[in-house]
Order: structure tokens, then C-alpha cells, then sequence
């Protein structure tokens, strides 16, 4: 027998506290853990997107909110273009589509000559053909999600795309985007001349010294921003309300937690006064008896950590499910991901319990044998 | 530093022995001076005395035994162990899991442990493996002839029963000092002979000195040495009388 092993007996004697206390605690950490995936997840799948389609940089309106929330004319992509270094560049057109249904598609308008079409993985049927009008290329979870086949007929801001080709690309928020060619897009948004967005190849592609030069010469050209793909969301509002409105509720989630494990071992110190009372009769150590409170505590968070992570997967499971941002998200476990919300949960309920440890052990033990 | 304590040799010697524990005007007072538990007492126990804390209900006796262990502490005076005055709560706590064995009435038994695990408590974080803890505490279950049941969880076990365990609890440390506060008080008439025989046993095997609070005067007389509390105040000191004299006569303080 040991201080674990005592714990254990002491939580298998109030079975419905500890489940209930266990679960808390799972829930807790099941929801802090899916809401910090799916922030991450739709930050990491855009930045993926991005890399997948190409380009050195991504040049955007300055002071734009986010990535989609400002517009460029397309006479500055001809102005990029020309700045030497540059091997090529496509303005590309962003926009949150409404369908048929209401449920709104992300989709890119590309320039009928970027190269960025040659560069589809093509799954099904072909890309638009110079000059053809009102098609579409979705991605396969598009495709899946709206129901289309090659030829079928989709409807975006009410203008009626046929479906020429189904993408095949590789990351999540790729597979959910529809291309249709940049014309139709601006006219059926209203957004003439106009892109959000410009991807730019440069020569010396590894160079940082030439990659910051071509940035500078870009920034020049005035009201735009160049930056890495990667880079592109780390100013991004959007992303940062997101983050921080799951961080408030990823502290508060944890913080009941640790309530839960502190009523649940408040009530079982209560009731078991007597028995500390006994355990210094015997001679425990203040520090021994504390130990055995906070044991107690730790073997409730390891359970309902371990339980809070199964449910987490099971949230990931539905994330693809949820209307609108489903085709965004993908969950990914990681230790960067989960251990920061085990660590604060243990931190939480290493804390919760040491408040009754400290009490129970306050006590005189004549004064706590006495207690029924 | 707690060592020194246990080597300092009593200096107080009111006879051959040694003095063990002793009490210097110690009072006890509750709610703020309502209630005077103990009144100024002053008291020495030797090593290997035999002694019966008698009196009636309410005079002192628990409160008594709560400081001589020091699961209570003294409103005023103080508690000297060997010759030592103990005031820290660390140097009790070394006491009572090396030096004081302690057996309540009500047994203080954990009810979800065994027989075996319930004096096992009593070893741990004394740096011994748990192999040597469950062989310790299987031969003291031995000496109190409760081996035959070690698994078995305490409250299955008759009153008598749950007293041997709390008996070879406060044992397994092979402490100097056993304290019984009422160790037969809820047990039947043939119970109670069994445990007090067991007591006495250990006691007469151990050389240990025993202080047993009782309200039966038949087992009080078979101690070496009474003491009578009224009203938190001693009355009654058999050894004091000794010492004055009066060997043989119940003198009154």
C-alpha cells in the first residue's frame, strides 16, 4: 500500500462525486482542447492553402483587417510584375460566396492566363480554357459538400457556374474552395478591376536578402504589404479576435475544472476529517497528509485529462460537420497542442486540491478525531 | 535536532527510573475560558510505569492523554519528553510515529483499508519498503493474534477484533509510550478482559511504559500506579504517595 493506492480506495468510495468530479473535468478539458484545434487548425489549414498554391509572397491592401478584407487594383499587379526579380505574379479575388442554399463557399478568382491554373492537382475533368466564362473547378470536399459532379451547375452571389474540373489538392482549406475565372467573379461581386490578393514568384527564391529587397520594392509601390505565406495571418484580426475569445474560453473551461476538482476534495476532506485526524495520530507529517489530499486530486485530473483528450477526438470528428467553416478545419493532436492545456489543467487541480489540504491539516487532530 | 530529544536522558528523577513525559502546570481551557479541561497540572511518568488515569466522566482524563501525546496542546504550561520541553509541532509528529503508540475507545480504524494496510499507515514515510512494512506489520498482527485475518477489511471485524488492530497499529513502531485512552469502553465484558490482557502483555513483554484511561477500577488496580483526576485537576496520585510515604494508602493530594 502506498499514498496512491490509497487515493484510489478513498475515490472508489465515493463513486458518484468522482465520476461526476472526473467529468468535469473532462469536459473541461475536451472543449479547451477542441477550441484551441479549431483556432489553430483554421489558421494552420489557410497558411497550408497558401503554401500549396504557390508563391514566394502574398501582396495585400495595407492596414487590411485580414487576408480577405482588403482589395487591390489590378493595375498594381501589373506594376509588381514589372519590378525585376519578379518572375510571376496573380492577383487572385477572395470572396465568402453565397450558394443556393445560403451556405457561403469560399471561392478564388483567378486571371485566365495565371499560372496558378496549370498548377491544379486536377482529380476530374480540366481546367477553364482561355477566354470561357461562368465554370468552375471545386475542390473535392466542395464538390462532395454542394453536391456537384463534373458538368453540374453551381450558383455563386446568383450567377450560374458549370463545373468543368474537381481539384485535388492536398490541404483542407484547399479541397473546400471553388476557382472560377477572375472576370465573373468581380462582376457577380461587384468588384470590378479589382483583386484581394497578389502571388508572387521571385527569382532567388532562397535568398533573404533578395526576398526582403523584392519586398521593400513592392511596398513602394504604395498601399500594399508583402509578406512570406507563412507570415501572411500573423496580423491577421480575424485570427486574433478567434484566438483570443477561445483563449477566454479556454481559461475559463480550465478554470472550472480546477472548481470542480476543489468542491469535490473539499467535500471528501470534510468528510473525512476524522480520518486525517487519525493519519496524525499515527504520525503523518502535515506534509504527508497534504500530499495524500493532493494525490487524491492529481488522480481525478489524470483521468478526466485522459478522458477530456478521447472527447476532443470526438469533437475533431464533428468539426467538418459544422456549417460554414467545416471544409476550413482539420484537427490535429500534437504535443504543442495538447500538453499546454494538460499542463494548466494539472496546474489547476494541483491547486484546487491543496486549498482542503491546507485546511484539513490546520486542524488539531484532537479537534478533527472528534468530528463525526 | 528531534533525536536530541530522544537522547536526552530525564533529568527529573523522582526515583531509579527515568522520567519519559512529564507535564509542567499544564492547563487545557475551551470556548474562551468557559471550560478548564485541565487545571495547572503537574505530572511525571517514568520509563516502564504502569499507569491507571482514573475519574469520573468530564474530569480531564481525554484531555490528559491528548496532550501527553500532543494531538492537543496546552493553553499554558508545557509537555517535556526525557527532559526536553516539546513546543514545536514537528518534534510531536516525530513522537508519535516513532515514540507514542496511541489506542482510542472508538478503535479510529480507516474502514476501506484491511487489517493489514490499517498498521501498515503507521510505517509509511518511514523510508521502509513496502516488503519490510507488510512483514512488520504481518508479525505484529502476530503478537495481538490477528494473523490469521489480514486481508480481511477492518469493519468486518468484531469490536474486539478492531481493537487489536488499533492495538497493533500503536504498536508497530515499537514506540516507548502506549497511550490507551478508554481502549475497552465499547466492547463486551470478554472482550474487554481479552484486550486489557493483551495490553498488559505487550506491556510486560516490551518493557514499555503504558498509561491506560479507565472508568473500570478493576483494571485500573492492575496498574502499577493511579491517578485520579476531578475537575482537570489531579486528586489522586498513587506514585506522589509513595514517594511521601503513605505506601499502600490512597493519599489524597
Amino acid at each position: 500500500m502506498n499514498l496512491v493506492s490509497l487515493a484510489l480506495r478513498n475515490l472508489k468510495r465515493r463513486p458518484v462525486r468522482t465520476c461526476l468530479s472526473v467529468l468535469g473535468i473532462a469536459l473541461a478539458v475536451g472543449s479547451a482542447l477542441a477550441l484551441t484545434a479549431l483556432s489553430r487548425s483554421i489558421q494552420d489549414s489557410t497558411r497550408e492553402g497558401m503554401d500549396e498554391i504557390g508563391g514566394d509572397l502574398v501582396v495585400m491592401q495595407k492596414g487590411a483587417s485580414d487576408i480577405f478584407g482588403g482589395f487591390i487594383p489590378e493595375a498594381t499587379v501589373e506594376r509588381i510584375a514589372a519590378i525585376p526579380g519578379v518572375t510571376r505574379v496573380s492577383g487572385a479575388l477572395v470572396a465568402f460566396a453565397p450558394g443556393r442554399t445560403g451556405n457561403n463557399v469560399l471561392t478564388f478568382g483567378w486571371p485566365d492566363k495565371s499560372d496558378l491554373w496549370k498548377k491544379i492537382p486536377l482529380r476530374e475533368g480540366r481546367v477553364p480554357a482561355a477566354g470561357e466564362r461562368h465554370v468552375a473547378v471545386p475542390g473535392d470536399t466542395a464538390a462532395a459538400s454542394l453536391g456537384k459532379k463534373l458538368n453540374d451547375e453551381l450558383v455563386l452571389f446568383g450567377e450560374t457556374f458549370r463545373v468543368v474540373g474537381i481539384a485535388g489538392y492536398a490541404s483542407t482549406v484547399n479541397r473546400g474552395l471553388v476557382l472560377v475565372p477572375l472576370v465573373d467573379l468581380q462582376e457577380a461581386s461587384y468588384r470590378p478591376r479589382q483583386v484581394t490578393i497578389a502571388q508572387v514568384s521571385v527569382e532567388n527564391n532562397g535568398d533573404r536578402t533578395e526576398l526582403a529587397r523584392m519586398r521593400g520594392e513592392i511596398e513602394a509601390l504604395g498601399n500594399v504589404v508583402a509578406a512570406a505565406p507563412s507570415e501572411v495571418l500573423d496580423h491577421d484580426r480575424n485570427f486574433a479576435i478567434l484566438e483570443a475569445v477561445s483563449l477566454a474560453i479556454v481559461v475559463v473551461a480550465l478554470g472550472m475544472s480546477a472548481l470542480n476538482v476543489l468542491t469535490a476534495l473539499v467535500l471528501a476532506t470534510q468528510e473525512r476529517t476524522r480520518e486525517i485526524g487519525i493519519f496524525a495520530a499515527i504520525g503523518w507529517s502535515s506534509g504527508r497528509i497534504m500530499k495524500s489530499i493532493v494525490i487524491e486530486g492529481m488522480l481525478m485530473c489524470v483521468i478526466g485529462c485522459s478522458l477530456g483528450v478521447l472527447l476532443s477526438f470526438l469533437a475533431a470528428h464533428a468539426f467538418p460537420r459544422l456549417p460554414t467553416i467545416g471544409n476550413l478545419t482539420s484537427f490535429r493532436p500534437s504535443v504543442g497542442l495538447i500538453a499546454p492545456v494538460i499542463g494548466a489543467a494539472f496546474v489547476l487541480c494541483v491547486l484546487g486540491a491543496l486549498l482542503p489540504a491546507w485546511r484539513a491539516v490546520r486542524m488539531l487532530p484532537a479537534e478533527a478525531l472528534r468530528r463525526m | 535536532m528531534i533525536e536530541a530529544i530522544d537522547r536526552g536522558a530525564g533529568s527529573n528523577r523522582s526515583s531509579g527510573a527515568k522520567s519519559l513525559i512529564a507535564l509542567r502546570g499544564v492547563s487545557r481551557i475551551h470556548d474562551g475560558g468557559a471550560i478548564a479541561a485541565l487545571r495547572n497540572v503537574d505530572l511525571q511518568i517514568r520509563e516502564g510505569d504502569c499507569v491507571a488515569v482514573v475519574g469520573a466522566s468530564g474530569s480531564g482524563k481525554s484531555s490528559l492523554v491528548n496532550i501527553l501525546c500532543g494531538i492537543d496542546y496546552p493553553t499554558s504550561g508545557h509537555v517535556i519528553w526525557q527532559g526536553r520541553p516539546i513546543r514545536k509541532k514537528k518534534d510531536w509528529v516525530w513522537l508519535r510515529r516513532l515514540r507514542i503508540g496511541i489506542v482510542f475507545q472508538e478503535f479510529n480504524l480507516i474502514p476501506t483499508l484491511t487489517v493489514l494496510e490499517n498498521v501498515e499507515l503507521a510505517l509509511l514515510g518511514r523510508g521502509m519498503s513496502a516488503k519490510h512494512r507488510y512483514t512488520r506489520a504481518g508479525m505484529v498482527l502476530g503478537r495481538v493474534g490477528l494473523d490469521h485475518r489480514p486481508h480481511h477489511l477492518v469493519t468486518r471485524l468484531s469490536g474486539g477484533e478492531r481493537q487489536r488492530v488499533a492495538i497493533a497499529r500503536a504498536i508497530v513502531s515499537e514506540p516507548k509510550l502506549l497511550l490507551a485512552d478508554e481502549p475497552t469502553g465499547n466492547l463486551d465484558s470478554a472482550s474487554a478482559e481479552k484486550i486489557a490482557d493483551l495490553l498488559f502483555d505487550l506491556r510486560e513483554m516490551t518493557g514499555m511504559t503504558l498509561i491506560l484511561v479507565t472508568h473500570d477500577d478493576a483494571l485500573a488496580a492492575r496498574c502499577t500506579r493511579q491517578i485520579r483526576l476531578r475537575d482537570g485537576t489531579v486528586v489522586e496520585d498513587t506514585l506522589r504517595a509513595l514517594i511521601s510515604g503513605s505506601i499502600g494508602a490512597k493519599s489524597k493530594i
